[in-house]
């Protein structure tokens, strides 16, 4: 008899729900399922429906009239203090409810305010049973990730503001307090002080410190050295009178005008009365500008010597951090490092083959590992090694000490470069990775064949292998007969999967994340070992037993997943947690790198802000999911 | 009435003894304790009713049908509703045609299984509806006729209670569907009893949050409210 009046209100709940995404489209089973289990409650204008204080969330609210304030973050951070207002058919929250843990706003009754009520349980439920609804939530995931990654570029692109420009005022430009002598200070005096501080210039100053001189390094040599001056006169008889000189107020810009209009290379900053403040040089400007991808590009292409090349991946570094604050994803700028690492690398290998010439001879340099992958980031060692064909079995040893004497100049200019030196030895000038074409398919042969641990760790270096410079098609011969090894070996694949399994993510069942047992740095996750490999091994995995060419993780998975027929959807849920954490990475080098760090991959989860830690949580979800299809596929 | 009663109750409703499980059923009611009207709101379970009188005199016409939806926290829960047919199928036309054959009212034991089962459903709750006294008369009567039991229970009428907690349509009581429209609440079918016993559920969530934001808190508040009002408008 109840069942009629059920019927009644349940149909009316289901009818209300279908005028709104995604109970629009959701299975009638699931919706009835829902409607028969949601509660009725209402709010008045004021209540505060969800909120941080109202502890983890329990429930899922679904507006069914009125509307809902979301007002973020609690004054805490000042970014996210925009307001949001959710209308009947939305709901939340599904990312708190999601991961078992209190909201980051709160949800504020906007006017009188009806919501339709799920208990956790039946959420939960409700997403086991309803596609539609569970790609809904994921989506909605998705979407806190381009929130949380907007966040993220908000910070940087302040932290990037913070930096100085060519629009910053001369106050913000000159840090120093600048070093005068008075008129009558001898010359031997003021060389001296400039000796001792490494001074470019010295500004002479009156009675009130107003500038009335300026003396610089090449003033020394033209007017006291060549003439053979005395060192015992005053300053003011070798000085340049009337130095330029501009407010405080003015900008870089205006500085660089002065010295453009007026030939010098000093201007000074003074305070409304006059008095120095300061000494801007024609170098300090120039380090303001910094440099653009082309001019990069162009100065590497056409570097003559390594120290070059030095300054060109210091700009590739800057360049770099300003990418990760205009917005761009973690995997262009990964490609953008790579990109421009090989530039540095090919120049590096150009520089080199003036001295050495393999005329005659088919070889390539491989690159390995990340760099392999097109997936570096700020921190990055060497991994690479050369592939050469051998016409004459008798040349062979003798070609091969030459390409390691060459591959050991490259080897040593690269770690000039900033990438230091491979602490495995995994670099060309090891006799192991400089071999023939053969020798090279022998020994990804042999590990297929015998995937012993060791093989097993060498697969998953060097079977991303990549050519940077010399005859690409060697590299491609490699890839196919890899290919063919790897497509007849159901056993090595296995243990392959085997192996990617072998590290889970850290995610806790009691805490949200299991962080390292390393006793040296207690409560940290290594993004690199518990983050990024799993993904890069599921898609190494993926990569090989489907023929798959790519050796970037993120192609990979978008390439052979097509091929498993996995939806597009969730590749793209897969690809965004891989990118999320690869954007976490370059953010911690980079603010390492700033406090004068090696850059290494521990983040603190403690540290990340609430909205990171949930999609960083939502990550390695995604990460368990690529280890469970392979546990499916290899059924282990 | 008792005579108009037992016309519309059916000729029989007292000459059949109540067997010893109806008497089971009733006793067991009856040891239900009192309803504690001192708690709040949102810890006390509301009953809220509404009945379709079939044929076309709403006054005098035969009980169609029984709706009940329990208020139980605060919130709505569709599961726990209740729809009674008093009358049977083919004559329940309480929103149809102008001339409906006359109602054929439910009798004997399946009426005493239907109002148990109301009381069951009911148990010691407050019962609230919108022009109550006119819902309780019926209710009450029926049960009276059928199970020879008086329920006993308080009814609040949301048409005064509101009145006196909403300034916003005036002093005087409105008609229900003035309050719908004023709040945005749509019906699921007017007149159907279990829709209208929704439509008022959500009025009463809506009067809750409004009484407790003036301090009053408990069912037995609501039913101050009722008695002021109704001294205040009734005798004046």
């Amino acid at each position: 008899m109840s069942n009629e009046a059920t019927e009644l209100l349940v149909s009316a709940c289901i009818q209300s729900l279908q005028a709104y995404p995604p109970f629009d489209r959701m299975e009638a089973e699931a919706l009835r399922f829902l409607a028969l289990r949601v509660k009725l409650a209402h709010y008045p204008k004021g209540a505060r429906i969800l909120a941080k204080e109202t502890g983890v969330a329990r429930t899922l609210h679904i507006v069914q009239r009125g509307r809902v304030d979301v007002v973020r973050g609690g004054g805490e951070r000042k970014l996210e203090s925009s307001s949001v207002r959710l209308g009947p058919g939305q709901s939340f929250s599904i990312g708190a409810l999601m991961a078992q843990r209190e909201t980051v706003g709160a949800y504020v009754a906007h006017d009188d305010v009806f919501c339709y009520e799920l208990a956790a349980d039946d959420f939960f439920a409700l997403t086991q049973k309803s596609t539609v609804f569970n790609l809904f939530c994921t989506q909605y995931i998705a979407g806190l990730l381009r929130q949380s990654q907007q966040q993220l570029q908000l910070q940087l692109a302040q932290r990037a503001a913070e930096q100085k420009t060519m629009n910053s005022p001369l106050s913000m430009v000159v840090v120093r307090e600048p070093v005068a002598v008075a008129l009558d200070t001898s010359v031997r005096r003021v060389v001296e002080l400039m000796a001792g501080q490494h001074l470019g210039s010295m500004v002479v100053v009156d009675a009130e410190r107003r500038p009335v001189g300026i003396f610089t390094l090449s003033d020394i040599l033209k007017r006291i050295v060549l003439p053979g001056a005395s060192l015992e006169q005053a300053i003011a008889a070798v000085m340049s009178p009337a130095p330029q000189t501009l407010p405080l107020a003015a900008n870089a810009h205006d500085a660089a005008l002065v010295m453009a209009m007026h030939r010098v290379r000093h201007v000074l900053a003074v305070d409304e009365g006059g008095r120095l403040r300061g000494v801007v040089s024609e170098r300090d400007l120039f380090k303001l500008q910094g440099a653009g991808l082309r001019q990069i590009r162009h100065s590497i292409d056409a570097a003559s010597s390594v120290a070059v090349l030095q300054h060109a991946r210091e700009d590739v570094r800057q360049l770099a951090l300003t990418m990760l604050s205009e917005g761009v994803g973690a995997q262009e700028i990964t490609q953008f490092i790579s990109t421009l690492n090989d530039a540095v690398t090919r120049r590096v290998i150009e520089l080199n083959l003036d001295g050495d010439d393999f005329y005659g001879i088919d070889w390539a340099w491989l690159a390995f590992g990340s760099e392999g992958r097109d997936e570096q980031t700020f921190t990055t060692d060497q991994d690479n090694g050369i592939v050469f064909i051998c016409t004459d079995i008798m040349d062979r040893e003798q070609t091969q000490l030459r390409f390691l004497d060459f591959a050991r100049a490259v080897n040593d200019d690269l770690d000039k470069c900033g990438f230091p030196l491979c602490k495995g030895n995994i670099m060309a000038s090891n006799p192991e990775l400089c071999l023939t074409l053969e020798e090279w398919e022998e020994k990804f042969s042999h590990w297929v064949r015998t995937p012993e641990p060791l093989a097993l760790l060498n697969a998953t270096i060097f079977f991303d292998f990549r050519p940077l410079y010399g005859r690409f098609n060697l590299a491609h011969r490699m890839r196919l007969s890899l290919l063919r090894m790897t497509q007849g070996n159901p056993l090595f694949l296995r243990m392959l999967a085997q192996n990617a399994l072998e590290v889970a993510p850290p995610l806790g069942r009691i805490r949200d994340f299991v962080t390292g047992d390393d006793p040296e740095h207690p409560g940290t996750i290594d993004l690199k070992k518990y983050g990024v490999r799993l993904f890069t091994d599921a898609a190494r995995l993926f990569a090989l037993a489907n023929q798959v060419e790519a050796t970037n993780t993120v192609a990979r998975l978008k390439r052979a997943c097509s091929l498993m027929k996995i939806s597009s959807d969730e590749v793209a849920a897969i690809v965004d947690g891989f990118n999320f954490i690869q954007m976490l990475r370059l953010r911690h080098q980079h603010f390492e790198q700033e406090h004068g760090r090696s850059g290494d991959n521990l983040i603190r989860p403690d540290e990340l802000n609430e909205i990171e830690r949930h999609i960083l949580k939502e990550s390695f979800r995604q990460a368990r999911r690529l280890q469970s299809r392979l546990k499916l596929d290899y059924q282990m | 009435m008792v005579w108009l009663a037992k016309l519309f109750a059916g000729h029989d409703a007292r000459a059949v003894p109540l067997t010893s499980e109806v008497q089971e059923r009733l006793s067991a009611w009856r040891k239900l304790p009192a309803p504690d009207l001192t708690r709040s709101h949102y810890r006390s379970r509301y009953v809220l009713i509404d009945i379709s009188i079939a044929g076309s005199d709403w006054k005098g016409g035969p009980l169609g049908s029984i709706g009940a939806l329990a208020l139980v926290d605060g919130l709505i829960d569709f599961q726990d509703a209740l729809h009674l047919a008093m009358v049977h199928p083919a004559a329940d036309a309480g929103q149809s045609l102008a001339e409906p054959p006359p109602a054929t009212p439910i009798s004997g034991e399946q009426r005493r299984a239907a109002l148990l089962s109301l009381l069951g459903f009911v148990g010691k709750a407050p019962l609230v509806a919108y022009h109550a006294s006119f819902v309780a008369r019926r209710i009450e009567r029926a049960l009276a006729e059928a199970l020879d039991v008086e329920l006993k229970l308080p009814w609040i009428d949301l048409a005064w209670v509101m009145a006196g907690l909403f300034g916003e349509l005036g002093e005087k009581s409105a008609q229900m569907d003035a309050w719908l429209e004023h709040f945005g609440i749509d019906s699921v079918q007017r007149h159907n009893p279990v829709s209208d016993a929704y439509a008022t559920a959500q009025l009463l969530q809506l009067t809750l949050a409004r009484a407790a934001h003036k301090g009053f808190e408990t069912p037995a508040s609501l039913i101050e409210i009722e008695k002021a009002r109704r001294h205040l408008y009734q005798s004046g």
